[in-house]
């Protein structure tokens, strides 16, 4: 475990992550129509069932407005305004090339935040894939994998080797029509990491994905699959962060995690998007859908996030529970400091017998932001048995800030039992004055009783990112007091 | 970008609230109040018709009320009272009925001056300074919507209860309204006014004969003054041809308390809101519901819980039971204001869900723009608990009479909150007829 004391962490007094690489890039015109859906197509060498799959998300997209319904307030999003497509120049032949050379630049960045790509340097028990802008640049384990039937390779090289998984699956479970941003995603996505864990196998090493923006002006639209078939088992990471710039940039990410019979998958995310300064200026959109499927007899799939980037969040990690006996958890944990607004929760569709979910979220709101939970559980007419307990806890610092809580609950079934249940409060002048009698300083105590308050969900995360989500937080809350 | 929603052709008044509908309400009416009916007419053609788009209405969409079945009652006049049967337990009895409405003052409050009962055209003349404090809807924290408005304009019973300073009543005041019709539109307006430092319960029954159907669009203003407590229960018994859309508002005044139990069992269809603005610093609410749907009702509710000043206080709990095909839905929302500080708000609601064609929706919400508070809300929603039930029968009780016991235990909590055995009886009469 040495690589991992002296690797570096997300969090940093400023926000670190804010340096700018210089490198070329092959970009494409600004602006969105067929013929940039096009262009990233052939940039990807796919095939001519995947550029119809776009334009078909494209042409869907065009009649559909932007959804204006959660707790955010943020300017019209210019979308030809935007470029949709950026890559490192020097990593276009990477699949032409089989030892593809990656371009020292990117190297050195993923270093600086801490995900050594050199196979040398390769964390243990990790294995990482990395996306700078556009394209995925390095895949770390990819034999040992292989060995054991495991896919885990960027989603345009999947495209490309295993067409039909990427028919079968893609889009299963959130289809292109499925809101706005998952269209926009479906029609011009660039990169992001497919997973395939084979029957009966459990993944030795948390998968990671590492996501950078670097270009100015530039979406990231990275896509996510991930499948485990019967009995098996696998556990993502994923971490986000970009350059500091006066200007908004959009993300807009999809997300599809599928259990068959048995199986089981672990989803964590620690965001840490560039959220604009103490004036609200510049940052992240994050407008992500994600969504897993419980398709099996007593499969499970488990979100864990730590939103504590992004000038504005609207994500709703969901699970649909269709295999009877399944089982969906969320956990969450929401930051929001300066003039951040997050809108996020969860959704928990019960539609087999027997059915679980558990939703633990806790928000934390400083100086003037915004932060909301929003989620729904609903019991379809006929599912029997199914049991929901949620706790939604807020934590109000600071005087200027605003914390919302708007669950939906739903139950069509009389054998239904759903719990919910919330709290808001400042934070406990009690634990304070308790824990400061001991002569500890105020900064501390506030670290300590905060980070009291998240332990249920940090308890749910990979212990190299609980470590690192405990700093985060540290750091958010600096200046945020008194 | 042409969505289908938008495409949809709009009609933006009510069916049968319309310019002609209003010149012939208003030559039923006394001169004085028309002014303001007329300020509410216009405000009324000037905003959208809620649609099933809207948020507020995707659960009970407007198109299910009837409106285009239904006549617009004239307004109702003052006449003579008609006795009921519990009206001994009251010192004062409005009764209501589509002929006219009458007063009985048993105790002599009404002649000693201490509390005023009269009709909203009569108040207007009479009493024009205190009026003028209501006509603004004050008690109205929120934008009025389309129903808002239209019972303001087309009101056909209006009524002002005012309790004077520092009096207290002993036994409370019954406004019973027993509209029958065969197809009408009854729009009531009732303003409640409780004087500083006085003490009342004041007891709304609504109800109709099985053969009549109405819609009732009303509207509820509640102003408690500084120091004063108001309970107030509201039980809604209209019968199942009927649909009722409800609007109550309550501004609670510097360390005034009201406690408010809403029973919603009647009607078809039902929308109510029910919101509570405790206001002044140091005003409390209690707010209790019950309800218990059955057949294909429907009962949409939703609670405000509005905190604008420091030091507030609200508790809220509803509790309902839904069978058959029946879908009830209820939204609650706590709102702290910016400044509000040392804010206590709680908020439960309980559902039990009885029949697997039946369906609850909670909506349980925290709005919060404060720091240095505690609020919190839960919700649930369940069926019968089996140990309970299975409990009951080892001692030889039958099914029915056991989960009859199970349910009215569950009521219980709120139940025995109203000081009256004739409203508790009431509930226990609805378990006894859906559980």
């Amino acid at each position: 475990m040495s690589e991992i004391e002296t690797k570096e962490t997300f969090a940093s007094g400023e926000y670190k992550y804010g340096f700018v690489t210089d490198i070329e890039a092959d970009e494409a015109p600004k602006g969105l129509n067929e013929d940039i859906i096009r262009f990233i197509s052939a940039k990807k060498n796919e095939p001519e069932w995947m550029l119809e799959w776009r334009l078909k998300a494209y042409r869907w997209w065009t009649t559909r407005k932007e959804p204006r319904w959660a707790l955010l307030d943020y300017p019209e999003i210019d979308y030809q305004d935007i470029r949709y497509y950026s890559a490192p120049k020097k990593m276009i032949d990477r699949f032409k090339n089989e030892d593809g050379e990656i371009d020292p630049e990117i190297s050195k960045t993923f270093e600086r935040l801490g995900i050594p790509l050199g196979e040398a340097k390769r964390l243990e028990g990790v294995a990482v894939d990395a996306v700078f802008d556009s394209v995925s640049v390095a895949t770390s384990h990819q034999e040992m994998l292989e060995e054991m039937g495991i896919i885990f390779c960027p989603i345009s090289e999947a495209i490309i080797k295993h067409p039909d998984l990427i028919k079968k699956y893609m889009g299963a479970v959130v289809p292109h029509t499925d809101n706005y941003f998952a269209s926009l995603n479906s029609a011009v996505f660039t990169d992001g990491s497919f997973v395939y864990v084979p029957k009966g196998v459990k993944c030795p090493v948390e998968l990671s994905t590492y996501f950078r923006i670097n270009a100015q002006d530039t979406g990231q639209f990275e896509r996510t699959l991930i499948i485990a078939d019967e009995g098996a088992y696998v556990s993502y990471l994923e971490g986000c962060t970009a350059p500091m710039r006066d200007t908004n940039q959009l993300h807009a990410a999809v997300v599809e995690l599928i259990a068959m019979d048995n199986a089981e998958i672990k989803y964590a995310t620690i965001q840490n998007w560039y959220a604009g300064d103490e004036k609200g200026r510049g940052g992240i959109y994050n407008f992500v859908t994600k969504r897993g499927h419980c398709r099996g007899r007593k499969s499970k799939i488990s979100w864990t996030q730590v939103e504590a980037g992004a000038a504005i969040t609207w994500k709703y990690p969901s699970c649909i529970l269709e295999g009877d006996g399944s089982t969906g958890e969320f956990y969450s944990v929401a930051v929001t400091n300066n003039r951040m607004q997050a809108d996020t929760g969860t959704k928990m569709i019960h539609v087999g017998n027997n059915t679980k979910s558990t939703i633990v979220s806790k928000g934390i709101s400083c100086d003037e932001s915004v932060n909301t939970y929003r989620g729904l559980v609903q019991v379809v007419p006929g599912a029997k048995g199914c049991r929901n307990y949620s706790i939604c806890d807020s934590m109000l610092v600071g005087d200027k800030c605003s914390a919302n809580t708007v669950p939906y609950i739903e139950a069509e079934d009389s054998t239904a039992i759903i719990e919910h249940e919330a709290t808001t409060s400042k934070i406990s002048e009690d634990q304070l004055f308790y824990i400061k009698s001991r002569g500890i300083d105020e900064e501390s105590a506030i670290n300590l009783v905060v980070n009291g308050f998240c332990k249920d969900v940090f308890k749910k995360l990979p212990l190299e990112f609980a470590v690192e989500a405990t700093k985060l937080l540290e750091i958010k809350l600096e200046g945020s007091i008194g | 970008m042409n969505t289908q929603m938008e495409a949809e052709k709009r009609e933006e008044n009510i069916p049968g609230f319309d310019a002609g509908a209003f010149e012939q309400l208003v030559l039923t009416d006394a001169e004085a109040s028309i002014a303001a009916r007329q300020k509410a007419f216009e405000r009324y053609l000037g905003l959208p018709a809620p649609r099933a788009v809207d948020e507020e209405w995707r659960r009970t969409s407007p198109q299910m009320f009837p409106f285009d079945k239904v006549q617009l009652l004239p307004v109702i006049p003052a006449g003579k009272y008609v006795a009921g049967p519990n009206d001994s337990l009251f010192d004062i009895v409005v009764s209501v009925s589509a002929d006219g409405f009458g007063v009985q003052d048993a105790s002599g409050l009404l002649a000693d001056g201490k509390v005023k009962v009269m009709g909203l055209s009569e108040a207007a003349e009479q009493e024009p300074g205190l009026m003028a404090q209501y006509l603004d809807g004050k008690a109205i924290g929120e934008e009025a919507g389309k129903f808002e408005a239209l019972n303001s304009a087309f009101w056909n019973f209006g009524l002002l209860v005012r309790i004077e300073p520092n009096v207290v009543l002993e036994r409370g005041i019954l406004v019973r309204c027993d509209v029958e019709s065969e197809a009408g539109a009854f729009v009531p307006r009732l303003v409640l006014s409780s004087g500083a430092q006085s003490s009342a319960t004041v007891v709304e029954c609504t109800g109709n004969s099985p053969d009549s159907a109405v819609i009732c669009v009303s509207t509820k203003e509640m102003y408690v003054e500084d120091g004063a407590v108001l309970k107030v229960i509201s039980l809604q018994e209209l019968n199942d041809q009927s649909a009722h859309l409800a609007n109550d508002w309550a501004r609670v005044e510097r360390n005034a308390t009201i406690e408010w139990i809403g029973l919603n069992f009647g009607s078809r269809l039902v929308k109510a809101r029910i919101a509570c603005d405790v206001a002044g610093e140091g005003s409390a609410a209690e707010l209790d519901g019950l309800f218990f749907t059955h057949g294909e009702q429907h009962v949409d509710q939703k609670t405000l819980q509005i905190h604008s000043s420091p030091n507030t206080y609200s508790r809220l709990l509803y509790k309902g039971a839904v069978n058959d095909e029946s879908h009830s839905v209820y939204q609650g929302i706590i709102v702290a204001k910016p400044g509000a500080v040392k804010v206590d708000a709680y908020q439960t609601n309980n559902n039990l869900v009885l029949s697997d064609s039946a369906r609850a929706d909670t909506i349980p919400g925290l709005l919060i723009d404060a720091d240095d508070l505690k609020c919190s809300h839960g919700a649930t929603i369940g069926n019968l608990d089996e140990d309970q039930l299975f409990y009951l029968r080892s001692r030889g009780i039958s099914q029915d009479e056991a989960r009859k016991v199970v349910i009215n235990g569950f009521y219980d909590e709120v139940a025995q909150r109203i000081p009256y055995e004739f409203i508790r009886d009431r509930v226990h009469a609805y378990v006894q007829e859906r559980g």
